[in-house]
């Protein structure tokens, strides 16, 4: 069956990225430099043919931008500087637009006055809250200091109301994701060829999403292992904070100051600490442009890495000045903290950057199910 | 005939030559034959120390016959022939066995080898002694030249020769100079205009004092031979002129491919569908507009049309593929928001600042297509209503390995460039050979690719194989360079192999008139025998051996010294 | 002893010798049987030529010229080419077999084909045995 080419495609593509994808003359080279590429997944030559030629479909499909980790030997070796590692970059940001229903990660990733103007706006409302629609409840702060000498945060920030707003914005923020999740499936899995998967396979390969959310082994295949510490460091820290922001919230923001080596405090040191040290990797190598890498900077990766330096950074300092006994500025880095942190799930998570942490790990699980499909028993394969 | 004294050497070529054929066996073996008054071998007969051997033992034993066992005589038969001659014996009579190419490159048993070896210089031994001496000969040489087309290379080689002050003649078929570039809007790479380069040409041929310039005019005959050619032609039909010359150019250029004979491609079927040569007039008009009238919103330029495919051209036309990348740049700035398919076989970029052009291309928002020309063509269908153009394209891209369909509104084809039809009148009025593709064949494909085997008949452009301008005009400057060159001198050496009739044998059937290629056996009435014109004979001996009388003489290949060769390689078994 | 049959070979100089001398640089081996005879062309090869080699006892006689079409002197392989086809017959019948003598086209980048081709004709006149044309000439030359 052929497939109609569509030239105004690779237009749109040039907006998720920086590269010049028609310089590719097909060498292969790249693919043959790439530690990930593998049998039945090759990329990205393969990818930047689907590009060129404007295969809407055949991009929508792919799972292989996923599989790709950002080594850039394929970019450092390309004898036409085509730069197939940032193509691949600019494959998962196009993918992550399409994936999504609402149309918003288009508008994030191809226009910076919406993605900024829409992390203001959220950190806007956030700071309304704080000011006006808490007293507005009838919340009032206090200034007073506990036993102890610590700030009594919770008078400023309710737990109860926090909490609910983090669920809230979890099951928003989940159910945008797994919609979404859901999306890639059917393009990758259900819509194309004629194949289908088991059910038996779907639970029998299911622990490589597991796996591979957690232990990022293809990462680690790339031949320089110190991204894959960096990055397991930052991304363990980020799930351990997360988890016990939305979570357990009573648990950890507590007025009572525990000592340094209580599970509460030693979990998020080692969450901060975690953060940070990734944090100052990605940002270093990405200011240094050293590695291939962090050579080409989207306005979504430094949007992405401000952002969760700041949230990490006023953390760090409503922790010092609640123990230290600075209610006001505890309070104020609060607001700070919120008006960082909210619009930064809202927005990375479902529509942008950080929504990989999803498609990775699924996208690994969904070339496991593909390389056992089995065909699908049609009456046009029979004729076949 | 003096008694034969001849010199054998026999050469190691280093260990080239020596470890695989025992030299000094060779040196014995032939020692004592009849007529070898020495025998000598020596580790590099063609250095200065060898050649001197040669010419000291000639003086010394007052040799008058040389045989050198070494390479084969088509590297070093004319070194070991100018020894000769420098030591005052004429250089024919000298004969070289080849027992390196022929003989210890090619085998790996050393007994075998030195048995080959021996049987081969026996053979030159007894082949030498009834070589006879040649003399050299020349012919002068009329200043003037025939060019035979008026395309970019006849035009420069007139100019060349006229600007030296010497008389050229040029003879064109169509009613203007020009040739193809007159139909050419821009060159690649430099996207320069083909008109401002062709029409002073043009100008400066039609002014200059030295050039006649005969238009709508054709060679029908040509007499005579290298130096003195002669022609008669009729200008617009009135009372034919005769022209002397001593040089003649064939510039006669290139036929565009018709690809009407690939179904494929629906041509003429579909209106816009055309070749290059045809958007080359729209690009002329300033405009690029459908049968419609209307610009197309995708152009799709498909290459080798008629070339590399063993249906119809094997050959590479070399210059589409450049051509094409200058439609892209034309197509891009006449219609910005077109889109371009580029739909090759192979991007072919070998001259010079064309990859360059090539990468440049790449940057211009083109789609590149592959199709594999081996396996299955492109097919051009018409288009439904909906699909919201004017035909689909339908092809197996080879580099995504998917079948596709290419919406498009205009079709360029970039026929290849085939040989002129109607050339065989010229071909054998000048005397040069066709090859399969009916290119005309040049003496040397690489050493001497602008002359034929026919003396003073030179070939330059794209009758020769296609090519591009820089190629065509270094070619016409070349074989201009040529001629000038046999001008100053005033004459030129001719073959001295030739044929020659022993009248007292010739009984008159005329045979070997019908069998020579040249038309240099004419019959003498009188006399009632032939006579060769050693002038026009190349030496190839068919007429010899078509004799039945065996009247005719094939020098230097006469039928006693090739008896004695075959004598020679059986005697010693 | 074994027999170690002998080929004698006319090449032109323009494809067939450029051919084998292509075989020589390119160091492609083949049987050492052959004994190469030079001749500007294709054409000059009279039918005394072949059958003088025979008489010497040569076991087998290769002819080779320019691919048709490709001649250095236009057309003389095709005029080899008819002589050739009359001779042939009449070696025929004068008991020389058919695989002994051969014409074959060689342009001069065929150094390979040119190799396979002498191992390929060493090879069936092994098969053959010796040519019997010298020695029945002998034999007659003693009963007179």
């Amino acid at each position: 069956m052929s497939v109609r080419v569509h030239p105004e495609l690779r237009n749109q593509l040039m907006q998720f990225g920086i590269g010049d994808w028609n310089a590719c003359y097909h060498c292969g080279t790249c693919t043959a430099m790439c530690p990930l590429s593998e049998e039945g997944f090759l990329f990205p030559r393969k990818k930047i043919r689907l590009m060129q030629m404007g295969l809407k479909n055949e991009i929508e499909s792919s799972v292989e931008p996923w599989l790709c980790y950002y080594c850039g030997d394929c970019t450092s070796t390309c004898p036409r500087d085509a730069n197939p590692g940032e193509l691949m970059m600019s494959l998962r940001r196009y993918l992550t637009s399409i994936y999504d229903w609402t149309g918003l990660s288009k508008k994030f990733y191809t226009s910076e006055v919406w993605e900024i103007g829409s992390i203001l706006l959220i950190a806007v409302l956030v700071v309304i809250a704080f000011l006006i629609g808490l007293p507005a409840m009838g919340y009032s702060f206090t200034t007073e200091l506990t036993s102890q000498g610590g700030v009594k945060i919770n008078s400023f920030a309710p737990i109860h109301i926090i909490e609910a707003f983090d669920w809230a914005m979890a099951i928003v923020v989940g159910g945008l994701l797994i919609s979404n999740i859901l999306r890639m499936y059917y393009k990758i899995i259900w819509k194309h060829g004629h194949t289908k998967v088991t059910f038996w396979v779907h639970v029998r390969e299911f622990w490589r999403l597991v796996f591979n959310f957690s232990v990022q082994p293809k990462f680690g295949k790339c031949d320089d292992k110190r991204y894959w510490f960096s990055h397991w460091f930052l991304m363990s820290g980020y799930t351990i904070m997360f988890i016990v922001v939305v979570v357990f919230l009573p648990w950890f923001q507590t007025e009572k100051i525990l000592p340094p080596w209580h599970l509460q405090r030693a979990l998020g040191y080692y969450a901060t600490f975690g953060l940070l040290f990734g944090l100052l990797v990605a940002i270093t190598g990405r200011m240094r442009r050293k590695d291939v890498k962090f050579y080409f900077s989207h306005v979504s990766d430094w949007l992405f890495l401000v952002m969760l330096t700041l949230t990490v950074i006023t953390g760090i300092l409503i922790h010092i000045f609640r123990i230290y006994g600075m209610p006001y500025a505890t309070y104020i880095f609060y607001i700070i903290h919120m008006a960082v942190l909210v619009p930064m799930i809202l927005i990375e998570v479902p529509f942008s950057k950080w929504s990989h942490l999803a498609y990775r790990p699924f996208a690994v699980y969904f070339q496991h199910l593909k390389t056992h499909a089995v065909p699908r028993k049609t009456k046009i394969n029979s004729i076949n | 005939m003096e008694e034969p004294r001849i010199g054998v050497y026999v050469c190691w070529c280093g260990t080239n030559i020596s470890k695989m054929v025992d030299v000094e066996a060779v040196t014995n073996e032939v020692k004592a034959l009849p007529n070898v008054t020495i025998a000598k071998n020596y580790k590099y007969m063609c250095s200065d120390p060898g050649q001197d051997l040669i010419i000291k033992d000639i003086k010394l034993h007052n040799l008058n016959r040389v045989v050198v066992a070494a390479c084969s005589p088509r590297i070093h038969e004319l070194t070991f022939r100018t020894a000769c001659e420098k030591a005052g014996i004429n250089p024919y009579l000298f004969e070289m066995a080849n027992v390196r190419e022929q003989d210890s490159w090619v085998h790996t048993d050393r007994t075998e080898a030195t048995n080959k070896a021996i049987d081969l210089v026996v053979a030159a031994i007894r082949r030498v002694r009834y070589h006879e001496p040649l003399q050299k000969r020349f012919v002068n040489v009329n200043p003037a030249t025939l060019i035979i087309g008026g395309g970019i290379s006849g035009l420069t080689a007139a100019l060349e020769i006229a600007n030296a002050g010497k008389q050229v003649y040029l003879v064109e078929k169509s009613d203007q100079l020009g040739g193809q570039v007159k139909k050419f809007d821009l060159t690649f790479p430099h996207l320069s205009s083909a008109q401002q380069m062709i029409r002073p040409i043009v100008q400066r041929v039609d002014n200059h004092p030295n050039i006649s310039v005969f238009l709508e005019t054709e060679i029908r005959e040509v007499t005579g031979y290298i130096g003195n050619f002669k022609t008669a032609i009729s200008v617009n039909g009135g009372d034919p002129v005769e022209l002397e010359f001593g040089n003649i150019i064939a510039a006669v250029g290139l036929k565009p491919f018709n690809p009407e004979v690939i179904s494929e491609y629906n041509y003429k079927e579909f209106p816009d569908v055309i070749t290059s040569f045809e958007f080359e007039e729209k690009l002329l008009a300033g405009r690029i507009l459908t049968v419609y009238g209307k610009e197309p919103r995708n152009v799709a330029i498909i290459h080798c049309v008629g070339s590399r495919n063993k249906k119809y051209h094997e050959y590479c036309s070399r210059v589409c593929c450049m051509a094409a990348l200058k439609y892209v740049h034309q197509v891009r700035a006449a219609l910005p928001s077109a889109n371009i398919f580029e739909i090759y076989a192979d991007m072919r970029a070998y001259g010079k600042g064309h990859e360059e052009f090539y990468a440049l291309t790449t940057h211009r928002q083109i789609m590149f297509l592959m199709y594999d020309q081996q396996k299955k063509l492109p097919v051009i269908n018409q288009a439904d209503r909906s699909d919201n153009c004017n035909m689909i394209i339908e092809m197996d891209e080879l580099l995504s390995g998917q079948s596709i369909e290419v919406p498009v509104d205009m079709v360029i084809l970039m026929v290849n460039m085939e040989a002129q039809e109607n050339v065989k009148q010229v071909v054998r009025a000048i005397g040069v050979s066709l090859c399969g593709n009916q290119f005309f064949i040049e003496k040397h494909p690489k050493l001497d690719p602008v002359a034929t085997t026919t003396g003073g008949v030179y070939i330059i452009g794209t009758c020769q194989g296609p090519k591009d301008i820089p190629d065509s005009v270094a070619q016409a400057r070349a074989a201009a360079a040529r001629i000038l060159g046999a001008i100053a001198q005033g004459s030129v050496p001719i073959e001295v192999t030739t044929a020659s009739v022993n009248e007292l044998l010739c009984c008159g059937c005329q045979t070997c008139i019908g069998v020579c290629p040249y038309k240099a056996i004419s019959y003498d009435e009188n006399n009632k025998v032939s006579i060769v014109n050693e002038i026009l004979c190349k030496g190839c001996g068919t007429c010899g051996s078509a004799c039945p009388a065996g009247a005719i003489i094939s020098k230097h290949f006469t039928d006693l010294q090739i008896l004695s060769e075959i004598e020679g390689v059986m005697s010693m078994s | 002893m074994d027999f170690r049959p002998k080929i004698v070979a006319f090449l032109c100089n323009w494809c067939a010798y450029t051919g084998a001398d292509l075989a020589g640089t390119s160091r492609i081996h083949y049987a050492p049987n052959i004994r190469i005879i030079r001749i500007m062309c294709s054409g000059r090869i009279e039918p005394t030529f072949i059958l003088k080699a025979f008489q010497q006892g040569a076991d087998g006689v290769l002819v080779c010229g320019c691919h048709p079409g490709d001649c250095h002197y236009q057309e003389g392989n095709y005029k080899c080419l008819r002589r050739f086809k009359l001779l042939q017959k009449f070696t025929r019948q004068m008991g020389i077999e058919k695989d002994r003598l051969r014409l074959e086209w060689i342009s001069a980048s065929e150094g390979k084909q040119f190799a396979e081709l002498v191992n390929d004709m060493t090879k069936t006149l092994l098969s053959m045995g010796p040519s019997k044309v010298k020695s029945s000439l002998e034999v007659e030359h003693l009963n007179v």
